[in-house]
């Protein structure tokens, strides 16, 4: 690229744009600020190009710069202001999913401060009660997530890498939720219920979804830990039986070379950080229960 | 893929994957497993389609380079034969390959398994016009190119249509082929098609510079309009040294 620019300086007055990488962005400030809005009106979302018959008076308004004398370049420049108008659509929904991710980020980021308190051995009914008020600010922004999607159809997963991040931790935090409130694992379905989410418009992705239990077991070990600490000793002995369950039902799955199976990969980790709590807490007698079961478990 | 079915193997206990339905690890409680085993069923179908997609694009790039090849054939005697050919592939890339993109992408398959096919179609964007060029001198639209696929599907269901991104990295693919051609047409004398396709590449460029700026994931963009504005230079160089 550097060895480019000499090249270019000496014979700017051939090339149409000198400094290509950079002006083009401020020129199009310009552009864009009086071309936009006529196209914007008339183009639907689907049917890219203008009709022809609009072609004469927009080319010969909007393109000063050029006079190329062929009517090839200019239905060529028509095309392309009809993809600029839009390539600025979807800009601006991307931008308007951009601002709800925004508010789901904050609201992750309560819930999650909010139950990291489990850690601090609060009674757990207590420490629940905040991040499950967040749930219901998540369930209305993807309520409105979903009415910007309305608006196109089938994009779903254009956008969807805009909030993918997010909705993993919203899982990952909702499901953890849901464990210490029922000791079982929650479902997609009961995911998507819970987030108001609905497979007609905006559903749970499932890898996303797997993606989140991956996150949510990361947490397990930690809260282990600090039961034991609290002197809840049958903790560990719960989450090994659920973890090693979930462990079991993952490897069910088929999964690609890609993010999930490395967050899948890194699960075994969880579990046998959790395996030794349980050993410790079991050597050292601390369990109240002696069963032969538990014992093959440790073999 | 051969590794997955030995995993399965290995951990699941089961042999074949496809009976992994009915089996139900030991230790798994009821309604997790229930869970698991339709995801997994998701999983699989959907890692069999990306695989399909990613297969029928490999063939449509495949075979649309053979077309581009054959536009490049093209010397000042032969032009008519050579297009008529390269036509005539064109087409049956289309029929062959295309229409099975076409019956694998419906609904939001369309977005989501964007990369797995996007190469191809670009491929294919960049044969086409290449065709349409030398064969009438101007840049074949999206929408007409959009028509030409419609015939390809079933009229009861969505008919696949290449999108702006795929269409505007196609071009830019386009322009190093025109490169190409230029150069050849200015070693075999013809100065005049060579000016032509000069001016075409510099309005392609000039064009493509200003949208970038708007595309969903500009980084591959990016790099395409640094090497278009390299091929844009070589012709301009071409053209100079021959009136020396």
């Amino acid at each position: 690229m550097r060895a480019l620019f000499p090249a270019l300086s000496s014979r700017c007055h051939v090339s149409p744009c000198p400094n290509p990488l950079t002006k083009p962005l401020t020129l199009l400030r310009s552009v864009s600020d009086t071309l936009p809005y006529r196209l914007l009106c008339s183009s639907s979302a689907s049917a890219p190009p203008p009709p022809p018959s609009m072609a004469d008076d927009n080319t010969s308004s909007t393109s000063p710069s050029t006079a190329p004398g062929n009517n090839g370049s200019a239905s060529v420049e028509k095309q392309f202001e009809g993809f600029r108008s839009l390539l600025d659509e979807s800009g601006t929904i991307r931008e308007r999913i951009r601002s709800v991710v925004m508010e789901m980020e904050s609201a992750v980021r309560v819930m999650h401060s909010g139950l990291l308190l489990v850690h601090q051995s609060l009674p757990v009914p207590e420490v629940l009660e905040k991040p499950r008020v967040q749930i219901g600010v998540l369930k209305e922004l993807y309520r409105r997530l979903a009415d910007i999607l309305r608006e196109c159809p089938g994009q779903y997963y254009r956008y969807h890498g805009d909030w993918r991040s997010e909705t993993q931790s919203v899982v990952s935090l909702i499901a953890f939720l849901h464990y210490l409130e029922t000791g079982t694992l929650l479902l997609h379905a009961e995911a998507e219920e819970k987030l108001g989410l609905d497979a007609s418009n905006v559903g749970l992705d499932i890898e996303d979804y797997l993606t989140g239990l991956c996150f949510m077991s990361n947490e397990m070990p930690r809260y282990v830990v600090n039961q034991v600490t609290a002197g809840d000793y049958d903790c560990p002995r719960k989450v090994l039986k659920f973890l090693t369950n979930l462990h079991a039902s993952f490897r069910m799955l088929n999964l690609r070379n890609d993010f999930l199976r490395k967050k899948f990969d890194g699960m075994k980790y969880d579990l046998r950080r959790v395996e030794e709590v349980y050993y410790d807490v079991k050597i050292r007698g601390l369990t109240a229960e002696d069963t032969t079961k538990d014992q093959k478990t440790e073999a | 893929m051969a590794s997955k079915p030995q995993r399965v193997h290995q951990f699941a206990g089961t042999s074949v994957p496809g009976s992994m339905k009915k089996r139900r690890t030991m230790t798994t409680d009821c309604s997790m497993s229930d869970g698991f085993v339709k995801y997994a069923d998701y999983l699989n179908g959907l890692n069999e389609k990306r695989e399909r997609v990613v297969k029928a694009s490999r063939d449509v790039t495949m075979n649309s380079k053979k077309v581009i090849f054959q536009v490049h054939r093209i010397s000042k005697h032969n032009k008519d034969e050579v297009l008529e050919k390269a036509e005539k592939d064109l087409a049956s890339v289309t029929d062959l390959y295309m229409s099975r993109l076409v019956k694998e992408l419906q609904g939001t398959d369309f977005w989501k398994l964007r990369r797995a096919y996007s190469p191809g179609v670009q491929e294919y964007v960049e044969a086409a016009t290449l065709c349409k060029f030398c064969k009438s001198g101007t840049l074949l639209s999206l929408t007409e190119l959009n028509a030409s696929l419609l015939q390809l599907s079933d009229p009861s269901v969505e008919p696949l249509q290449i999108n702006v991104l795929d269409y505007l990295l196609g071009l830019g693919d386009l322009t190093g082929e025109l490169m190409r051609l230029a150069i050849g047409r200015i070693s075999d004398g013809d100065l005049e098609y060579a000016k032509r396709i000069c001016q075409f590449v510099r309005d392609i460029y000039r064009e493509l510079s200003l949208l970038v700026p708007h595309m969903d994931d500009d980084t591959e963009m990016k790099k395409k309009m640094e090497t278009m504005l390299q091929s844009v230079l070589k012709i301009e160089n071409g053209q100079a040294q021959s009136w020396l």
